[in-house]
């Protein structure tokens, strides 16, 4: 039996650390965007 | 089972409140980073006031680092002379907080000035120790080793009257300590921190002293500056609750003891991303209840008035009657419980010491 998207799941893996980082960032990201929108909308 | 508060005039329920400081507590003895920043924005999220918060969580900060200087003053890791020129700092900041503290509540934006200087300092140093950790996963898989400068020059560094540290083994500016004092007062007195996530990189980085110096010598300043933000803000605004802060004393120095215990047996280093992503998450918390849950508390705050019982009216008139010696009685109180727990702590480790340490003597 033959899959073809086997590799998927070693690709995930080889990447670890890039998607780790892109989540981090993407944390923070969102956190300060929350606070500067929020800031920005109330004292306007 | 919840209870009245008759300073903050809110109800809260004890065990949550034991809990929360105790978990902050043990995060405190775990990172090395003091309680404050996490503990002010729990107890506003559970409806006490942020005004009040800030200075009942100011007066357990002066009972916790009571309690760890004592340790360190015992295991003579302190340095007082560095210690009282941070101090001179310290109180001139502070004093500048509280009127800064008074202006804004003068124009009614105090609680809102509070959440925005929470959410911007959580974000801030969640940023930076996520960065930091990040940095450090890195170097370790590249097995980088960095070279740094043995000395490190900043403006700062070139201020004049300079003064002999003996202790430090330093030569340094008063201005120094007294600068990173005076920015270390002004917010310990607007947002109810010790303020030990400025001194410790400060005293590492920009004083230079010896590391083992460092967290005893924190602690003493942190002693002095929450005495005065106790102080003040007791004789300003009434705003000490004591059956708040004996709850906050009593679970945040249970946690510390079990943080520290907890940090000698596992390496907290990997979990400083865990600790970074919490901040941030509390700032995130923070920033959606100013800007958009600001009128449900409102309404709940206007429901409560209810009679009292003889503890609390006690409380309640002793703090309006003779707001100078309240202030002084909550001060003794918090040192008493610190100095107590810290002398309890080393009855125990004597204890533990003298008769659990021969079992496997005698076994010989």
């Amino acid at each position: 039996m033959h899959f073809p998207n086997i590799k998927i799941p070693q690709k995930l893996k080889e990447n670890k650390t890039t998607f780790i980082k892109t989540g981090i960032f993407s944390a923070i990201g969102a956190c300060w965007g929350v606070i500067l929108i929020g800031t920005f909308v109330t004292f306007n | 089972m919840d209870v009245f508060l008759p300073i903050a005039q809110v109800f809260v329920n004890p065990i949550e409140i034991l809990l929360l400081s105790a978990i902050v507590g043990v995060l405190s003895g775990l990172f090395g980073v003091g309680g404050g920043f996490l503990m002010t924005p729990f107890l506003i999220f559970m409806g006490v006031p942020p005004a009040y918060a800030v200075a009942n969580e100011a007066n357990n900060i002066l009972a916790t680092s009571v309690s760890g200087s004592t340790t360190h003053y015992l295991k003579n890791t302190l340095d007082y002379k560095m210690g009282f020129m941070i101090v001179i700092g310290g109180s001139i900041g502070t004093a500048l907080g509280i009127y800064t503290f008074t202006y804004f509540k003068g124009i009614g934006k105090i609680d809102t000035v509070i959440s925005l200087a929470y959410m911007y300092i959580l974000a801030i140093i969640g940023t930076l120790m996520l960065v930091e950790s990040l940095g450090e996963i890195d170097k370790a898989k590249k097995n980088v080793v960095e070279r740094k400068k043995l000395h490190v020059h900043y403006w700062i560094h070139g201020l004049p009257f300079r003064m002999r540290f003996p202790k430090s083994k330093l030569y340094e500016s008063i201005f120094t300590p007294i600068l990173i004092g005076l920015a270390v007062g002004f917010i310990a007195a607007i947002m109810g921190i010790g303020g030990a996530f400025i001194l410790v990189p400060a005293m590492i980085y920009i004083i230079k002293m010896p590391t083992k110096l460092v967290p005893g010598t924190s602690l003493f300043v942190t002693i002095f500056v929450s005495v005065i933000v106790t102080f003040l803000h007791s004789i300003n605004y009434g705003s000490i609750d004591l059956m708040l802060v004996v709850m906050l004393v009593v679970g945040s120095i249970i946690g510390v003891q079990i943080g520290v215990k907890l940090g000698e047996q596992i390496d907290s280093s990997g979990l400083k991303a865990l600790l970074a992503i919490l901040l941030l998450v509390v700032g995130i918390v923070i920033a959606y209840d100013t800007f958009f849950a600001e009128e449900i508390k409102k309404e709940t705050i206007k429901v409560l008035n209810q009679d009292l019982n003889f503890f609390s009216k006690f409380i309640k008139e002793f703090s309006k009657d003779m707001p100078f010696f309240y202030g002084l009685f909550s001060i003794m109180f918090a040192v008493l419980l610190g100095i107590g727990a810290a002398f309890i702590r080393r009855l125990l480790s004597n204890f533990k010491k003298k008769y659990f340490n021969k079992t496997p003597q005698q076994s010989k």
